[in-house]
């Protein structure tokens, strides 16, 4: 080929060269980083400091704006007023008492919701009542039925109970459905090859392939239950308010978090409000990432079903 | 093969000659009408429906329960028609969609602003995750007392409220969407020398669509239970407005047809948004892309 194109004449062929290099100068090919950046890549170190500057941010802005505390207390305020809560106050009753209600509501929601999914898997009838009543009830917000649990049960936790499994039961029996509907047929023969039948093979066979699903059922079904229950716990409150026109007809301690809340609100006890929202956020991070993510790394990471 | 190997025993070879007349068996046999009818799905569902009606009715004429405890269907319905007619449930309605809009649409604006700052630098990634983990957690509702505070007995603090229910769990949602778009997709964005808004716009919104719509759901059902719950607290304070304002002031008032004629709507509504509108956004997009069988 090169042969070719030399002696073809008319195409122009370049002259050889060498390139001379000269010294190496290829500069830092490694460098460490600098303190600063190391440390600024530690993760938790910036998101605390975010963290501190909004708290420096928020105590600022209520000292120098001169805001009413009223309105809007100062971080140092609300911290003294937790503080005060937890110590002499009653704020781990009403934790509790929330806790109580919800794990009550919890654990009856999800038998149901077991009864119904196990009635769907073993006939027809029993899936299309499931999906009709679901596809129903699901858009409802459960809390709307309150004025009706009041009417049938009483002020009491009787009414929030009741309210709780409605937003505990839909969530959760359809996810765990449309999760045991995508099982695939392998699994489902291996369990028919074993003979497996009824409540077994639900529990060896469709549980586990169908966990995912399960959990995000909880999941939702928690995170329904949780604003539940506060919504709840405020129209108690309200309710309270309007037939007795005074407040601790139910007694601070008898109350839940959300009452605690509201009542403070009435009180015009701002730095407490904000101390309860600070209990409830805590409840809530508790539970999501101390109790959902544990089973999540028990079961379906530990499994291989689901990716980090 | 071995010098003790054991002699096989072969069956001699035969043919059957007496087969009998052959049975006359149905190999295929069309359904019965029943049978067909009840492979309808929807027939089915429908009939389940009636049951469930009918099973209501039977049990409020027959047990002599009290009615303003628990109405019948035949005058639930009726209290449904009545309130249709007289206007006075699309008012109600109305109120309650337009504050839901309104914080609905407020509520996608701050997360794109929060998201887009997310995508652009650490820091907004770091403050964007720092929030949504604290804030995720609060239900948007406990907000309402101090929400009263600050801005009055009104429409604004229910805006304030549903604002808050959609932003975090939209931010969240889309948030690691985005970290989860494939770094093919970002170079070719890249190569084509798109930055900044562009960016986010070409690549990582369609990219991570599914689970911004994710977002947009919970978001909503979020949003339509917190103004609900919300407009109960303002009911049980007295105030005025929507459809959760009509089941509570129609509790209170032991008309208990109207609270159930209120509730029909509130899942009428609820299922109408979940599936005509996401349902054809859903179809629309990610199943028409191929993202979601």
């Amino acid at each position: 080929m090169s042969d070719q194109s030399v002696t073809s004449g008319s195409i122009h062929v370049r002259p050889e060269f060498v390139n001379e290099i000269g010294t190496a100068g290829t500069g830092e090919v490694e460098r460490r980083l600098s303190m600063f950046e190391r440390i600024s890549n530690i993760d938790p170190l910036r998101k605390f400091t975010i963290l501190i500057i909004m708290v420096v941010a928020w105590e600022m802005y209520a000292r120098i704006g001169e805001i009413n505390e009223l309105m809007f207390p100062t971080f140092s305020a609300t911290g003294a007023a937790l503080v005060d809560a937890l110590v002499n106050d009653s704020l781990m009753v009403n934790v509790w008492n929330s806790l109580k209600l919800l794990v009550t509501g919890y654990a009856i929601g999800i038998s149901i919701a077991a009864v119904l999914v196990v009635l769907a898997v073993g006939s027809r009838i029993g899936s299309d009542l499931l999906t009709t009543l679901t596809a129903m009830l699901n858009p409802l917000p459960a809390i709307a039925l309150l004025p009706m649990a009041m009417l049938w049960f009483g002020l009491g936790p009787g009414a929030i109970i009741f309210t709780l499994l409605h937003s505990i039961v839909w969530p959760v029996a359809l996810n765990t459905h449309s999760g045991f509907q995508g099982v695939s047929e392998t699994l489902r023969m291996v369990g028919g090859n074993y003979g497996l039948k009824g409540l077994r093979y639900i529990f060896k066979i469709l549980v586990p392939a169908a966990f995912p699903a399960i959990l995000t059922g909880l999941r939702i079904g928690w995170a329904y239950a949780w604003r539940t229950l506060i919504a709840a716990e405020l129209v108690f409150g309200g309710q309270v308010v309007d037939t007795s026109g005074q407040l601790g007809a139910e007694g601070s301690t008898s109350g839940g978090l959300g009452w605690i809340i509201f009542e403070n609100q009435m009180e015009n006890q701002t730095p407490y409000v904000f101390a309860g929202l600070f209990m409830v956020i805590l409840v809530g991070i508790t539970v999501e990432n101390g109790f959902f993510r544990n089973i999540e790394e028990r079961t379906v990471r530990k499994w291989g079903m689901q990716k980090s | 093969m071995s010098e003790n190997a054991v002699e096989t025993y072969v069956r001699p070879e035969f043919e059957n000659k007496n087969l009998g007349k052959a049975l006359d068996v149905d190999v295929e046999r069309p359904l019965s009408l029943f049978e067909r009818i009840a492979n309808i799905n929807a027939v089915r569902k429908f009939s389940i429906l009636l049951g469930l009606l009918f099973a209501w009715e039977a049990y409020t004429q027959i047990s002599g329960v009290e009615p303003l405890l628990f109405p019948s269907f035949s005058a639930s319905s009726i209290a449904l028609w009545e309130t249709i007619l007289s206007g006075e449930m699309f008012t109600k309605i109305w109120v309650t969609i337009e504050i839901l809009l309104v914080g609905y649409a407020a509520g996608l604006a701050c997360a794109a602003i929060f998201l887009i700052w997310a995508v652009l630098t650490r820091v907004g990634s770091d403050v964007l995750a720092t929030l949504t983990s604290m804030f995720q957690p609060l239900p948007a509702i406990s907000l309402l007392p101090l929400a009263m505070l600050w801005f009055g007995l009104g429409a604004s603090s229910l805006v304030f409220v549903t604002i808050h229910s959609v932003l975090w769990a939209v931010a969240l949602s889309t948030h690691v969407g985005f970290m989860g778009v494939s770094e093919t997709l970002r170079m070719v964005g890249r190569n084509y020398g798109l930055r900044g808004i562009p960016y986010i716009f070409k690549i990582l919104v369609p990219a991570g669509f599914a689970s911004i719509l994710i977002g947009l759901k919970v978001g909503w059902a979020f949003a339509w239970r917190t103004l609900i719950g919300a407009e109960l607290v303002f009911g049980a304070l007295s105030g005025s407005g929507g459809l959760g304002w009509m089941v509570y002031e129609k509790g209170e008032n032991l008309e208990t047809t109207y609270v159930f004629a209120a509730l029909f709507m509130v899942i009428v509504i609820g299922l109408l948004v979940e599936n005509v509108i996401f349902r054809n956004i859903e179809l629309k997009t990610i199943n028409k892309w191929g993202m979601q069988r």
